[in-house]
């Protein structure tokens, strides 16, 4: 079976080349019929992945252990839903999914646009072709899933941590939000070399561009949601390589979705536009190079494979291959309109996107700063939160604040007089939320303090324009039919906001105590009193569970137990937290048993509580929500688009 | 023709304006920590990390007043220079054992590194457990 699995994969690459080369002639000489065997060669090579990845996934079911990749990543004992995640559990398998969603949605984009945008779309497929060519020779030739052993009784098994629901969909949901910007960075690259420079691309893209975004949104959410519940630190997020690494395209992603909306009206930041697309793609594929070369330190533990030189080297080929193409049409990107008032829509979102960039710059440079050292001084350094919560508050607040003021200026020109007038009630209730806080003594954090109020701010604009557009319109349903895109991407500022008071108040106003109980005593956090009632030990075949149970009083009674579980195959722990979530106070209180005594009945004890933390998870939801409003098909739209584009297909 | 827009001056001007803040930040505020493996401490003192596997056999308890002792070698080394290190705080991660990388936080001084923070590093993807 794997020697099948081998030859899908070369079929792959030499289908992958032949998009590539012969895609290209064809496009370069206008041959219709060549470009098409160029397309037919795209949409057989999803095939042949398929049936690749339907090889590893039986492996896997069937614990096939003669595939090193299976012994190395499950075990007998392991559910089948865990022996699948273990798919992209590993290098290769990871890799083989990136191909997947790559020749997937490359053959889907191509095979929808195929018609509308023909001379566009013929040079799409070289592109994506050469991106599949790298991706399918690294499964070949450098790591492979189908390498085979003498098979072993049992496999490694997959690590206990990692055997969590949430860690069956984060993975795939990064890899769908990674692979997908290779869409709308396909077409950019496509409409630079076949000089159709237009909006169109844009057009084309735009849901894709959506959709991968909204991937790696909720992936890192769902990230950040299983470090809260399975690694037991209390926290969400450490501005680790690894999590940066999904971090800074999702946010070049942020800024492209605004600054595309000025050029679809404006004509405006069209260079701008190509460099923030190119700049996403790229920076999806270095952060695979991050998570896979060694090079830098994270808390995953990644080997320094040998894939890491192969990526670095595709990071700078297409990062060169992506300028010199945007050099090269600068004559064709040239602005229709000009920026005419600071005070205006497109200049708004001109300042959104130059503090998204920022941001994202400013966590490259913490990513890098390691490896900058090391070649400069010769030393290693490391920079740690301190860095980049500084930027987060720098950058993020303006931001957040933007949301706010952006949606009400208007396009053009707005004078200050209007502007200040429409935002009344946003400002009343900006200064009415200062107020309070600062009254209730919630004014100990300065930053907790001015998140909070722009949070307002944004939140009363939504709901004015809500209001306004509903007395319009007659009814809400009717007022976001009719702009989908723009009311879903209020819904999803709504998201922002919520997450922004989640991470503002379970940093800010977050309390933490650690001691040491004998068995009776009782600990003080924040209001609640807890009491240590003993530990017990429970063997069960595979694993021994150890906890610690706390009787709990104050504004919620009832009990919590915390400790660890000992792994018999694979031995390894994990740490189990107690957590108690109360919607009506919103906090959580976090219990996290150090170490337990079961003789003495002693533990150590670190209790947190955390307010405002599941806005958070919530604040996924809506995000989720409000991209299905602007991701949702929209026949009118459709109809304009085809009205507009037509005349400017041959 | 539209005249240049001043959106490219805006533009540069900020972009500019970010990179010499953030670059005189981390270069003035100095939050960044010299990260060394075992083998590289030699000569150094003061605030660092080490980054390293744990060998030997672990002693005492984070919470006690001898703290937990043990020894970091260079990741995947099997041998050369060894750390002694002495953590006291919260107990380690659950996944810290002999055999395991981790990055230990503190201060170094005499031949001997006084912990104030271990993170355990995951064994999630791309490699085996150790």
């Amino acid at each position: 079976m794997a020697d099948l699995g081998r030859a899908a994969l070369v079929v792959t690459f030499g289908l992958a080349v032949y998009s590539l080369v012969v895609g290209g002639i064809a496009a370069r000489r206008n041959e219709r019929r060549l470009a098409a065997s160029a397309r037919n060669a795209l949409y057989c090579s999803f095939a042949s992945t398929l049936v690749a990845a339907a090889v590893l996934a039986t492996a896997l079911v069937r614990h096939d252990f003669s595939f090193r990749y299976v012994a190395a990543h499950t075990n007998r004992h392991l559910p089948t839903a865990y022996a699948l995640s273990a798919f992209w559990g590993g290098q290769e398998g990871s890799l083989l999914l990136w191909l997947l969603v790559l020749t997937g949605y490359g053959a889907l984009a191509v095979a929808i646009n195929r018609r509308l945008l023909r001379d566009l779309t013929a040079w799409v497929v070289p592109v994506i072709g050469g991106i599949a060519t790298f991706f399918s020779f690294v499964l070949v030739a450098v790591a492979s899933p189908f390498d085979t052993q003498t098979a072993p009784f049992d496999g490694a098994g997959l690590t206990p941590s990692l055997q969590n629901p949430y860690m069956v969909a984060h993975p795939p949901m990064l890899y769908l939000g990674y692979v997908g910007l290779s869409v709308p960075f396909a077409f950019a690259a496509g409409a630079l070399l076949s000089g159709r420079t237009d909006e169109r691309w844009i057009v084309a893209t735009r849901r894709w561009t959506l959709a991968a975004w909204t991937f790696l949104g909720i992936g890192q959410l769902l990230g950040a949601h299983w470090a809260y519940v399975e690694v037991g630190w209390g926290g969400y997020y450490a501005w680790d390589p690894v999590e940066n690494a999904a971090l800074m395209p999702w946010l070049a992603a942020t800024a492209f979705l605004h600054s595309v909306m000025v050029q679809e009206r404006k004509g405006m930041l069209k260079v701008w536009n190509m460099v923030l697309v190119a700049l996403a793609f790229e920076l999806s594929v270095f952060g695979t190079f991050l998570t896979r070369s060694g090079v830098v330190n994270s808390i995953h533990s990644f080997a320094k494979s040998s894939i890491g030189p192969w990526f670095l080297a595709f990071v700078v080929i297409s990062s060169v291959f992506s300028l010199a193409l945007i050099m090269w049409r600068l004559p064709l990107l040239k602005a229709k309109t000009k920026l005419e008032s600071a005070l205006s829509r497109e200049a708004a979102f001109l300042y959104n996107n130059l503090l998204l960039v920022a941001l994202c710059l400013t966590i490259l440079w913490g990513v890098l700063f390691p490896i900058v050292t090391q070649l400069v001084k010769g030393e290693t350094r490391t920079i740690g939160r301190p860095y980049y919560d500084f930027f987060l508050r720098t950058f993020g607040l303006p931001l957040l604040l933007l949301m706010g003021i952006g949606p009400l200026v208007a396009w053009r020109k707005s004078s200050l007089r209007g502007l200040t007038r429409m935002l009344a009630w946003p400002i009343a209730a900006a200064a009415v939320t200062g107020i309070v806080l600062v009254v209730v003594g919630a004014g100990s954090s300065r930053p907790g303090l001015i998140a909070y109020t722009f949070s307002a701010f944004v939140l009363t604009t939504i709901a004015v324009e809500l209001v306004r557009g509903t007395r319009a319109t007659g009814s809400l349903f009717t007022l976001v039919a009719r702009n989908r895109r723009r009311y879903g991407g209020y819904v999803v500022h709504a998201s922002v906001v919520l997450l922004a008071i989640g991470i503002a108040g379970s940093s800010a106003y977050s309390s933490s105590v650690e001691r040491r109980l004998a068995l009776g005593q009782s600990m003080t956090v924040a209001g609640y009193t807890l009491t240590n009632r003993g530990v017990t030990v429970d063997r069960k075949p595979n694993v021994t569970e150890t906890r610690a149970h706390l009787d709990v009083t104050g504004p919620w009674r009832g009990s919590l137990s915390s400790g660890d579980n000992q792994y018999v195959n694979p031995p390894e722990p994990s740490r189990e937290v107690g957590i108690h979530t109360d919607w009506l106070r919103g906090e959580d209180l976090y219990v996290i048993v150090d170490e337990s005594h079961a003789k003495t009945g002693v533990v150590f004890v670190q209790v947190l509580v955390k307010p405002l933390i599941n806005l958070i998870w919530v604040a996924g939801i809506v995000f989720l929500f409000g991209s299905m409003v602007a991701l949702w098909p929209d026949a009118r739209e459709q109809r304009r688009l085809v009205a507009r584009l037509a005349p400017v297909v041959p | 023709m539209p005249t240049r827009s001043p959106a490219r001056l805006v533009v540069a001007l900020a972009v500019a304006g970010v990179l010499a803040i953030f670059l005189l930040y981390t270069a003035v505020a100095g939050h960044s920590t010299p990260t060394l493996t075992p083998s590289e401490i030699q000569g150094k003192s003061g605030k660092l990390q080490v980054v390293g596997t744990v060998v030997g056999t672990l002693h005492g308890d984070s919470h006690g007043a001898s703290g937990l002792q043990f020894q970091l070698v260079d990741p995947q080394g099997h041998g050369g220079k060894r750390v002694d290190v002495v953590y006291r705080g919260s107990a380690p991660p659950p996944l810290f054992k002999v055999g395991r990388s981790v990055v230990v936080s503190g201060t170094y001084a005499h031949g001997r590194l006084q912990g104030n923070d271990i993170v355990t590093k995951c064994p999630s993807k791309y490699t085996s457990a150790n």
